[in-house]
C-alpha cells in the first residue's frame, strides 16, 4: 500500500531527518510536539503539527493513545517512530498496526526477542553465531566455577549475577588470583545483593565497538550497509562513530556483516536495524545486541553508500521490495559523525542548558548538520542533551577527519557550552589518527584530553573579540578574506 | 588604563589598554596588541596579531558573555571582580532539575566528597557532595522539589 501521510512520533532532529525524506517522496508529514517544544522546527515545518500538552514524557511523546488518536484524526496512514521514546517498544508497534496504521519499523515479535538480552542470546544459538565466552549457571560449586574459568581463558570478568556499579566484579588475569576472586565476588555480592551467585564471561581488554546496518523487506531480501565503528563513547553513549571502522581488514569487515545478516534472515527481520558486536583486538567478535530501528549515527552510513536508509524504512513499509541489491551496495570515501551535547566536558561532562543565540552552518562540502533546533531555542532539562549530530565525508579517513575538525568550529553554538572544542581534541589525538580506537579510549587518555591553557595570543584575540563587539567600525573595508574562519553563513537554522 | 578580563574564569590583566573607532590596542605580558574590527557583511570579523578571524559574541548572562573568536570558545567578563562568588559552604545547583534523593541529614557529619542529595536534570542523576570535611547545617529541599540552576541546596560548615 501506498503511504500518502507519515505521523513522525518523535522530535528533534531525527523527526526534521524522516520529514525530509517523506518531502522528497511526496508524502506528507504530521509532527507532534509537546508544548515546550512548540517554537522547535519539527513543531513548525511539517504539513501540519499537533500538541501533545505538557507534562511528563509520559504524557507526551510516549503517550501512545494520544499519537496514536493524532495519527487517526490526521488521517496519518503510517507511523515512523525515530529512535529512542516509543520506537523500541514492542507493545506501541502493535497498538499501531491493531489501529490499521503502519508502523515504518520492525515486526512487534522481533522487538520483543531483540529487547530481552539473554532471550535474543538463546534464539540465536541455532544461528551460531558467536557469543562472549562465558559460564552464566545455577552450579555455583567454587572449584566447578574455577575450572569455567580456565576453560574460557585468561583474562575473565567474574560478577555478582545481581549486580552493578562495579560492585561484586573481578577481573582476573591469572591462576593464583581465580579462587581469591570468586569468593570476593560472592561475598561482596552477597553483601551488597543479598545474593552470592556469579558469572564469568571473557574479560575483553580495549574491545572495539561494531555495528553492522541491516534492511531487510518483506520479500525475503536481508541486505547489509556494511560496518559502523562506534568506539568512541562517554558515559556508554557514542559521540563519534565513523565508517568504514579504521584498521579492519576487508576479509573480517566482509565476516562480520555476513553474520549480520545470518541474523536478520534467521529472525526474518523487517526493515532497518543493527547488530552490535564487540571485536577484541585478536579480531575475534562476538555478538553483543540488536537494535530494532534506526540508529543515531545512521548518516555515516548514507554518506559512504548514497542510499537513504529512512526512503528505504518507508519502501519496505509500504511492503515494497528493496531497489538494491547486495552487489550495488559499496562503500566509498569515509564518514565521520560527531554528535554535539550541550554538555561540559571538562566538567566530567555535566549538561548546559541556555539560549541558543546563534548556530553556525557549515560551509565545507560533503558535510552534514543533522539539528532540530533554531536560532533562539532554549535548551532546557527535559530532553536529551544532543544539540546536533555533523557528519562529514571525505575520500579517506584522514580528509574527513580534518574535515571534521574544520567543521567543528564552523557549527557554533553560541550561548550554549557545548562538546564541540572537546570533540577536536578526540580528533587530533594521535592514537585516533592511527585509529586505535576502542572503548577506553576517553578514560585511557583522559590526560591529553584536557583543555590546553590558552596561549598568550589566544587571550589577545579573546580579548579584541570581547572589546570590539558593538564599536564603531573603522573606515577599512576587507578585500580578502585571508585564512581562518569568518563567519560569512551565519543564517541560522538549516537542516 | 589597566583592565581585567576574566577568560574562562582566569583573570587575565592588560595594560595600556585603548580603544577607538573599532581599533583596540593593549599590552599583554609585555607584548603590544592591535586589532581593528573590519566592515565584512554583517558580521564580526577582526584583524590583527598577524591574522583576520570572525567572532561572534553572545548576550550576557548572569555578568558573562561566550565569545567565539575564530576557533577558540570562552566565557568571559570584564571590569570588577567576576561574577557571583557562591557563599562559602554552601553547595549549589549545577542547573536547573528535580531533587531526587535527599541522602543526609541536617546535623549530620560530614567527610569531604560524600555526598549529601542527588539532583536529577536532564535524564541524569548529579551527586551534590560535601566539599569539606564538616556538620550539615542546611538542606533546603526536599524530594521532588523542582530547583533553578544556582540554587543553594545544602551547606556544610
Amino acid at each position: 500500500m501506498k503511504i500518502q501521510k507519515i505521523l513522525v512520533a518523535n522530535r528533534g532532529e531525527i523527526a526534521l531527518r524522516v520529514l525530509r525524506t517523506a518531502r522528497e517522496m511526496g508524502i506528507k508529514v504530521v509532527s507532534i510536539y509537546a508544548e515546550d517544544d512548540k517554537t522547535l522546527p519539527h513543531a513548525m515545518l511539517a504539513d501540519e503539527s499537533y500538541s501533545l500538552g505538557s507534562g511528563a514524557l509520559a504524557d507526551t511523546y510516549l503517550n501512545q493513545n494520544k499519537i496514536i488518536d493524532i495519527a487517526k484524526r490526521s488521517g496519518a496512514d503510517a507511523i515512523h517512530p525515530g529512535y529512542g521514546f516509543l520506537s523500541e517498544n514492542a507493545m506501541f508497534a502493535s497498538t499501531v498496526e491493531k489501529a490499521g496504521i503502519i508502523f515504518i519499523g520492525p515486526t512487534p515479535d522481533s522487538i520483543t526477542l531483540m529487547g530481552d538480552k539473554s532471550g535474543s542470546k538463546k534464539a540465536l544459538e541455532p544461528l551460531n553465531i558467536p557469543m562472549i565466552p562465558g559460564y552464566h549457571g545455577d552450579n555455583q560449586d567454587e572449584a566447578f566455577l574455577a575450572d569455567q574459568a580456565r576453560k574460557i581463558g585468561f583474562p575473565v570478568l567474574i560478577k555478582a549475577s545481581a549486580g552493578g556499579g562495579g560492585k561484586g566484579m573481578r577481573i582476573v588475569n591469572q591462576e593464583e588470583d581465580l579462587l581469591e576472586s570468586i569468593r570476593g565476588a560472592k561475598s561482596e555480592g552477597l553483601k551488597s545483593f543479598s545474593n552470592d551467585r556469579v558469572l564469568i564471561e571473557k574479560y575483553i581488554v580495549n574491545p572495539r565497538h561494531i555495528e553492522v546496518q541491516l534492511m531487510s523487506d518483506t520479500h525475503g531480501n536481508h541486505l547489509h550497509f556494511w560496518e559502523r565503528e562506534c568506539s568512541i563513547q562517554r558515559r556508554y553513549q557514542k559521540i563519534v562513530e565513523e565508517t568504514p571502522a579504521p584498521s579492519m581488514s576487508q576479509e573480517l569487515r566482509e565476516k562480520i556483516c555476513q553474520t549480520a545478516v545470518q541474523i536478520s534472515s534467521g529472525i526474518n527481520y523487517r526493515g532497518a536495524g543493527t547488530v552490535e558486536f564487540i571485536l577484541t583486538p585478536k579480531n575475534e567478535f562476538y555478538f553483543l545486541e540488536m537494535n530494532t530501528r534506526l540508529q543515531v549515527e545512521h548518516p555515516v552510513t548514507e554518506m559512504v553508500t548514497g542510499f537513504d536508509l529512512v526512503r528505504f524504512q518507508i519502501m519496505v513499509a509500504s511492503g515494497e521490495k528493496l531497489p538494491v541489491k547486495q552487489a550495488d551496495i559499496k562503500q566509498k570515501g569515509h564518514a565521520i559523525e560527531c554528535r554535539i551535547y550541550a554538555e561540559d566536558p571538562d566538567q566530567n561532562f555535566m549538561p548546559s542548558i541556555g539560549k541558543i543565540e546563534k548556530i553556525g552552518t557549515p560551509t565545507l562540502r560533503d558535510v552534514r548538520l543533522d539539528c532540530g533546533f533554531n536560532d533562539g531555542a532554549e535548551v532546557g532539562v527535559n530532553y536529551d542533551p544532543m544539540l546536533a549530530k555533523l557528519i562529514v565525508w571525505g575520500k579517506d579517513r584522514e580528509t574527513s577527519t580534518s574535515k571534521t575538525i574544520q567543521s567543528l568550529d564552523d557549527v557554533l553554538f553560541l550561548g550554549v557550552k557545548t562538546n564541540r572544542d572537546y570533540l577536536k581534541r578526540i580528533l587530533a589525538h594521535p592514537a585516533y589518527a592511527q585509529g586505535l580506537t576502542h572503548t577506553h579510549f576517553i578514560p585511557q587518555y583522559e590526560a591529553d584530553l584536557k583543555p590546553k591553557a590558552l596561549r598568550d595570543d589566544q587571550l589577545a584575540d579573546l580579548i579584541a573579540a570581547f572589546s570590539l563587539q558593538g564599536q564603531t567600525r573603522s573606515s577599512a573595508t576587507v578585500g580578502v578574506v585571508s585564512h581562518s574562519t569568518p563567519w560569512t553563513t551565519l543564517t541560522g537554522f538549516r537542516n | 588604563m589597566e583592565k581585567i578580563f576574566f577568560i574562562n574564569g582566569q583573570e587575565v590583566k592588560v595594560v595600556n589598554f585603548s580603544q577607538k573607532d573599532g581599533i583596540v590596542s593593549f599590552d599583554l605580558n609585555g607584548k603590544n596588541y592591535q586589532y581593528s574590527k573590519l566592515d565584512f557583511r554583517d558580521q564580526l570579523l577582526i584583524e590583527g596579531n598577524d591574522h583576520r578571524f570572525g567572532a561572534v559574541i553572545s548576550s550576557p548572562k548572569e555578568g558573562e558573555q561566550m565569545v567565539i573568536a575564530g576557533e577558540l570558545e570562552a566565557k568571559m567578563s570584564s571590569g570588577k571582580k567576576a561574577k557571583k562568588q557562591s557563599i562559602a559552604g554552601s553547595l549549589n545547583s549545577p542547573m536547573p532539575g528535580k531533587i531526587f534523593k535527599v541522602i543526609k541529614n541536617i546535623g549530620d557529619e560530614v567527610k569531604k566528597g560524600e555526598t549529601i542529595l542527588i539532583l536529577e536534570a536532564m535524564k541524569m542523576e548529579h551527586s551534590i557532595r560535601a566539599d569539606k570535611d564538616g556538620i550539615v547545617k542546611k538542606i533546603n529541599y526536599s524530594v521532588g522539589e523542582l530547583v533553578q540552576g544556582g540554587a543553594v541546596l545544602a551547606s556544610v560548615e
